[in-house]
């Protein structure tokens, strides 16, 4: 089965088409609106790698959390191909597949993405055998509240992602001994995501097209005080 | 900081916003606030020109977010639909204002959400025999140093204030 796995969640756009055995091929490309890529990066992975695009059999989009921009075009980029193509698709969370790229390690694992305005998208990780298993929900905070999250587990904690480069100084000499993805781990990748998908299509645990929908941390029950609207609307 | 200008016809409207331009910069926000008709999408169009684009502007109201590329890109955002605060957030502002400057209809309705700096347009409807406004408040101290050259680029509308 070929697999598509697409993730925009960071300023990294990467696009990987795998198999139960390998990756196919797959790309990658940092920079702010690289969003524009998506497509053109899957059609030159489908060219080098001499595959149709009917010869994908199922999608995996990265849901996040991280940029709403990337996020809006990724996500849609990957549910437009599935109904075309009429294959499944499955969408996972982006800090899932940052950890489980960084899974070959003894030490706990933590996710952290930038999220900007001074916060950081994390979450925490136990390597488990041929993956990881997420503990603790997701959060959205400053780098100060994920210093006190390690403060708090003391334990030894491989720490991945810009956000984790980003808030270095901030974080370092909390907890216990931390280490430090390298930039090579900063970004989550579609390899992984396709790799995270595979044993779920497997399974056929597939999420219906309409369910797919970004991860937004930041929510907000309230609504907006249109009092000119009304009163544009009555003029 | 703030200026009140007289903008009497659309090609007014148009002008300033051309001129506001000139001065903008990556990371500007820009809250456009008057009611319907006001003005604000032929503001945003004169920016647009202003700053090198020559494609066709209109209001985004149903599609919420336009972009226009010229010497800066300019995300063109209208609010007008949205009802939910999650909904705004939804939009991303702070990513827009990355690579471009962000010009926001309705802004003062979402003011809370936009980036604490920022110029605010306020455009009125003239009642009868009145003449059309346009006030430019400027919120934080990223606009100090530009605010004397964007008084005197505005002068030609200048009405006593």
């Amino acid at each position: 089965m070929i697999v598509l796995g697409i993730e925009t969640s960071t300023p990294q756009t990467s696009v990987a088409l795998g198999t139960e055995t390998e990756i196919l091929g797959s790309t990658s490309l940092t920079g702010t609106a690289r969003q524009d890529a998506v497509v053109p990066a899957i059609e030159h992975l489908l060219r080098w790698t001499g595959l149709e695009l009917s010869a994908v059999g199922g999608v995996a989009v990265g849901l996040g959390p991280g940029l709403f921009t990337g996020l809006r075009v990724g996500v849609e980029a990957g549910k437009s191909l599935a109904q075309v193509l009429g294959v499944p698709i499955v969408g996972i969370p982006s800090l899932d597949a940052l950890a489980f790229g960084v899974r070959h390690t003894s030490r706990m694992v933590g996710a952290v993405i930038d999220a900007r305005r001074g916060e950081v998208f994390y979450a925490f990780y136990r390597t488990v055998h041929g993956g990881v298993v997420r503990e603790g929900d997701y959060q959205v905070a400053p780098p100060d509240h994920l210093a006190a999250d390690l403060e708090a587990r003391g334990e030894d904690v491989l720490l991945a992602g810009n956000g984790a480069i980003l808030y270095r100084r901030e974080l370092e000499g909390t907890g216990g001994r931390l280490e430090f993805a390298s930039a090579v781990s900063a970004h989550p990748q579609a390899g992984s995501l396709v790799e995270l998908a595979i044993p779920r299509m497997h399974r056929e645990e597939f999420d219906r097209l309409f369910d797919v929908v970004p991860l937004y941390l930041r929510k907000s029950d309230a609504e907006i005080a249109w009092d000119q609207r009304r009163r544009g609307a009555s003029a | 900081m703030r200026i009140e200008l007289g903008a009497p016809t659309v090609e007014d409207t148009r002008a300033i916003g051309a001129a506001l331009a000139d001065l903008l910069r990556a990371g500007d926000a820009v809250a456009l606030t008057g009611e319907l008709g006001a003005g604000k999408t032929t503001f945003v169009q004169g920016v647009a020109v202003g700053l090198g684009f020559a494609g066709t502007v209109v209001s985004p109201t149903f599609t919420l977010v336009r972009e226009y590329r010229g010497r800066l890109t300019v995300h063109h955002v209208d609010v007008y639909r949205l009802d939910r605060v999650q909904d705004v957030l939804d939009l991303g502002f702070e990513e827009m204002t990355d690579d471009g400057v962000l010009l926001v209809e309705w802004g003062d309705a979402v003011e809370g959400l936009l980036p604490s700096e920022h110029l605010s347009v306020e455009l009125t409807v003239p009642g009868h025999g009145e003449r059309r406004r346009l006030v430019l408040t400027a919120v934080g101290p990223s606009w100090a140093t530009r605010w004397e050259r964007l008084e005197r680029s505005l002068e030609p509308w200048g009405s006593a204030a």
